[in-house]
């Protein structure tokens, strides 16, 4: 294992960051569920590639651009957020282990749809831009950026930002701000913390649908995607601290870097073991992650 | 087992705080042998805390317990559940799901092998179990399910249960909390019973009529410090303590 | 665990088991009857520790896929017979289960249920890339049992049979044992049972140790008997999943409801299967019957029948005749609560 030289490293480190970015995106929803709720949504992968699906036939059928498609997903997958919520997880026993075996469930329910409806074969959007790159000038060194890249990293910015000007203007995301920070209290302050976390899955869903459309312009996808997908999601939220919006995003900048760069240094193959041993010694040693506060539960 | 009036459990310099908060604070007490001591104090001085930190349920920031002459600091709980000391919760905490005498076996001390392998219940162990129902009038209820009892006799049989592992000493937070007055009465009876049968007790309570009838030994606290202690009268007559409880 | 049906039914049961392929002869009852088999021992493995300890693991497959390479390995280098090296192999598969546990357990909830996904994947991603021991990708093969091909079902069937039945005994025993009593307070109340002296993170990673065997040794039978292994099936997800399934639908945390579960699950799934062939619509009723055992039969089948037939036969309250003191029970409608949708509908104190 011999490190490759400087210039890969930043080209590798900044196509990470904008990868980071898109990550981001893709785990808000996750954090904010299980920060209102207590949920850990093992189907948010699983709703990300479903949303990634519909943008491919979106674009194949009407050839719409998945950065316009989100208009149409978003609302969708609010609607569709807000039946799960109430119709499924709102009635289950509300237990830590049982609540996680009901997303799962709902992971591979959707992953069998899936499947059915689609096949097996890998698919992506290819756009008149993908496969483009600008190059970017940085003093005696050219770092050439996939346009795909940054296409999905603004459309993942101008998305969170949304979703943090709801959450800090509107007085739902007053609501939800105050359902995190303590459920009891904020019933008490007259928050109705049924409906809060209801529209907190939707809202959750929506900001995943986004995430899928941007998805279906950068990466490779099928059914069984999501369990790799999932499994990069959680690790993210973990190491930024469940719950936290703010450390949702620094858990995805480091993992999107890290993963980078683990490509070029380790092997292609092995890389995703980056993430999972993250989540697997963060979880066990260090549940609070960077910047959260602990799982806890029961 | 120590001689009666020699201090059993004592705590020096215990000291806990959450974020900023600190719960309890340079805590020296001691129980002896024999007593029935009285923990008292206002809402919030920390002594479920203090409850906490002598079974090892949180860990302390600073200060030490002993037990005997051990010190248990930083013991699991069911170490120190092993060295002699048990303890109810205020809210009562139960096998919800497991028979009444099921709730009674679980504390039963089993070592090594026996413990992994023996059977569920020894026919010893089960008529000890069922002496100690009796006396709390459970008998009848050995084979239900203990979420299925109603409020005062989980009370009673959270209390029973804790007696099965032969504790030298019993924690007790708020042992008459939520019970009507004839629960009460027969509490304090088992209370004092057990207690001339050699077990010592620590106990947490509010009612003040139950901890100056019931107590031999008072210690109050307020923001997590021991403010005063002495004998019931003593500590009724105490400025400090009426002005912990009266006062702002 | 349910004492008003005759004690002799496991006798009859077994014997049928006996009879069954020489009744059902094509290869494909063989084949019906091994998957059944193997799914029950695992199920009833998974539900030491998901059933009686109330910890559930989706990343069991960890064990299963360990079993089945550690043997398909022991296979090609030294010639070992899997008929014998499985169940001593599975012993390997316990200590580096005991190792994890002990790392593991000290999480709770669903904590620990994506610690164990996340031990899944790693496990798989090792099996692909340390390609020098697993052969990668395209996996191991090892040699075809001696025995002919014509019957070469019928020894893995009366095999797994044998070792059903041990995985039932042990089961069974544990859940009468001391060490059963400590895990079944430990799935009640975790903190209350180490605060009455039971050494719960001795006992999970224990349980946890334990529940590694049965599945690790079906790992191990299981790779013999397809004689081709690779890593995307042997450490495959849904094998964890249907264990859950199989115990979830049975009854969770009885001795013989994941039993129950795998004759009810596997043999549907393989009509389904047949019916519509497709493995994505599988997939898809595996979730979405997940979902309605959780949400419609959450205790399973023989726990909810033990209860019918318990309501049958004793209609008035359980309490009638009982010496009570009247108090007692006069405060307790002032006192207690009833949790809603609670199915045990536990009368608890009111949080205060």
């Amino acid at each position: 294992m011999s490190l490759p030289p400087t210039s890969v490293l930043i080209q590798v480190a900044i196509g990470g960051l904008l990868t980071g970015g898109v990550y981001a995106l893709l785990v808000s929803g996750l954090t904010l569920i299980f920060g209102v709720m207590r949920v850990i949504n093992i189907a948010h992968g699983a709703f990300l590639v479903l949303s990634a699906y519909l943008a491919y036939w979106l674009f194949t059928l009407l050839g719409m651009d998945p950065i316009v498609s989100i208009a149409v997903l978003a609302p969708l997958f609010f609607v569709f957020g807000v039946l799960v919520q109430r119709y499924l997880i709102a009635r289950v026993r509300q237990e830590p282990g049982l609540l996680v075996l009901v997303t799962f469930a709902l992971a591979i329910t959707l992953e069998g749809v899936m499947g059915s409806l689609w096949r097996t074969t890998g698919r992506s959007v290819r756009t008149a831009y993908t496969g483009e790159v600008v190059p970017l000038a940085l003093g005696d060194l050219t770092v050439r950026l996939p346009i795909v890249q940054l296409v999905g990293f603004a459309a993942a910015v101008i998305a969170l930002g949304v979703l943090y000007l709801l959450l800090t203007r509107s007085d739902l995301g007053r609501a939800i701000r105050a359902t995190i920070q303590n459920p009891d209290a904020a019933q008490l302050v007259g928050v109705n913390v049924a409906l809060v976390r209801a529209l907190t899955f939707g809202a959750a869903l929506a900001s995943v649908a986004a995430g899928g459309a941007v998805f279906s312009l950068i990466w490779t996808f099928n059914a069984s995607s999501h369990e790799a997908w999932i499994s990069k999601m959680l690790s993210i939220v973990v190491l930024g601290g469940m719950g936290s919006l703010p450390g949702a995003l620094v858990g995805a900048l480091i993992i999107g870097v890290a993963e980078a760069v683990a490509a070029v240094t380790i092997t292609t193959y092995l890389s995703p073991i980056v993430s999972y041993l993250i989540l697997f010694f963060i979880l066990v040693f260090r549940p609070q992650g960077l910047l959260g506060s602990r799982i806890r539960e029961a | 087992m120590s001689a009666a009036g020699s201090p059993l459990l004592w705590t020096e310099g215990l000291t806990r705080s959450f974020g900023g908060i600190t719960a309890v604070k340079d805590c020296s007490l001691e129980v002896r042998t024999g007593s029935i001591t009285g923990l008292i104090g206002p809402n919030g001085s920390g002594k479920t805390t203090l409850f906490n930190l002598i079974t090892g349920i949180y860990a302390a920031d600073g200060g030490e317990v002993y037990l005997r002459d051990r010190r248990i600091t930083g013991l699991t709980p069911s170490r120190i559940c092993h060295l002699g000391l048990s303890r109810t919760f205020q809210i009562t905490r139960l096998f919800w799901d497991l028979s009444v005498l099921e709730n009674m076996i679980v504390p039963v001390r089993q070592v090594g092998l026996r413990a992994l392998l023996g059977p569920g219940m020894y026919r010893h162990e089960q008529e000890r179990a069922l002496v100690l129902l009796e006396r709390v009038g459970l008998t009848h209820l050995k084979e239900q399910p203990a979420g299925k009892l109603s409020f005062g006799q989980q009370k009673l049989l959270e209390f029973a249960s804790v007696l099965m592992s032969e504790p030298d000493v019993v924690l007790l937070d708020e042992p008459t909390g939520g019970v009507n007055p004839t629960i009460i009465r027969f509490m304090m009876a088992l209370i004092r019973a057990l207690n001339r049968e050699g077990v010592t007790f620590l106990v947490v309570e509010h009612n003040m009529t139950v901890v100056m009838e019931l107590c031999d030994h008072i210690i109050v606290m307020n923001h997590g410090q021991k403010i005063a202690a002495g004998s019931p009268p003593v500590v009724q007559q105490d400025p400090v303590v009426l002005d912990a409880y009266l006062g702002v | 665990m349910l004492p008003h049906l005759t004690r002799r039914w496991p006798v009859y049961a077994v014997l049928a088991l006996l009879a069954y392929p020489w009744i059902w002869r094509a290869p494909y009852f063989h084949l019906l009857g091994f998957d059944t088999l193997l799914g029950a021992t695992m199920a009833v493995s998974w539900n030491i520790m998901g059933g009686y300890t109330g910890y559930k693991s989706l990343g069991h497959s960890a064990f299963f896929g360990l079993g089945a390479y550690l043997v398909a390995i022991a296979a090609n280098r030294w010639g070992w017979n899997p008929l014998w090296s499985a169940p001593l192999l599975a012993l390997v598969v316990v200590a580096v289960a005991l190792l994890l546990g002990w790392i593991m357990l000290r999480t709770t909830g669903s904590a620990f249920v994506i610690a164990t996904i996340a031990l899944l994947l790693i496990f798989r991603l090792l099996a692909l890339n340390l390609r020098g021991i697993t052969g990668g990708a395209p996996g191991l093969s090892q040699p075809l049992p001696p025995w002919s091909p014509e019957f070469s079902r019928l020894p893995f069937f009366y095999y797994m049979l044998i070792w059903t039945l041990v995985a039932v005994a042990v089961s069974a025993f544990i859940v009468r044992s001391r060490f059963g009593l400590g895990l079944l307070a430990i799935r009640d109340d975790e903190g209350k049972a180490e605060m009455v002296g039971v050494n719960t993170t001795l006992y999970k990673v224990l349980a946890f140790g334990l529940s590694a065997y049965f599945v690790g040794l079906g790992g191990g039978i299981w790779s013999y008997f397809q004689t081709h292994i690779s890593p995307v099936f042997a450490f495959d997800l849904r094998i964890g999943v249907d264990m859950i399934l199989m115990t979830m639908l049975g009854g969770l945390g009885t001795v013989w409801g994941p039993v129950l579960g795998a004759f009810i699950l596997i043999p549907a799934r393989d009509f389904i299967l047949f019916r519509f062939g497709a493995t994505q619509i599988h997939l898809a009723i595996s979730g979405a019957l997940m979902l309605a055992i959780i949400l419609f039969l959450p205790r399973g089948i023989l726990p909810t029948l033990q209860e019918w037939l318990e309501r049958r036969r004793a209609p008035a309250s359980a309490f009638v005749g009982a010496r009570l003191m009247t108090e007692l029970r006069d405060e307790s409608a002032a006192t207690a609560s009833t949790p809603p949708g609670d199915p045990h509908s536990r009368v608890r104190p009111a949080p205060r």
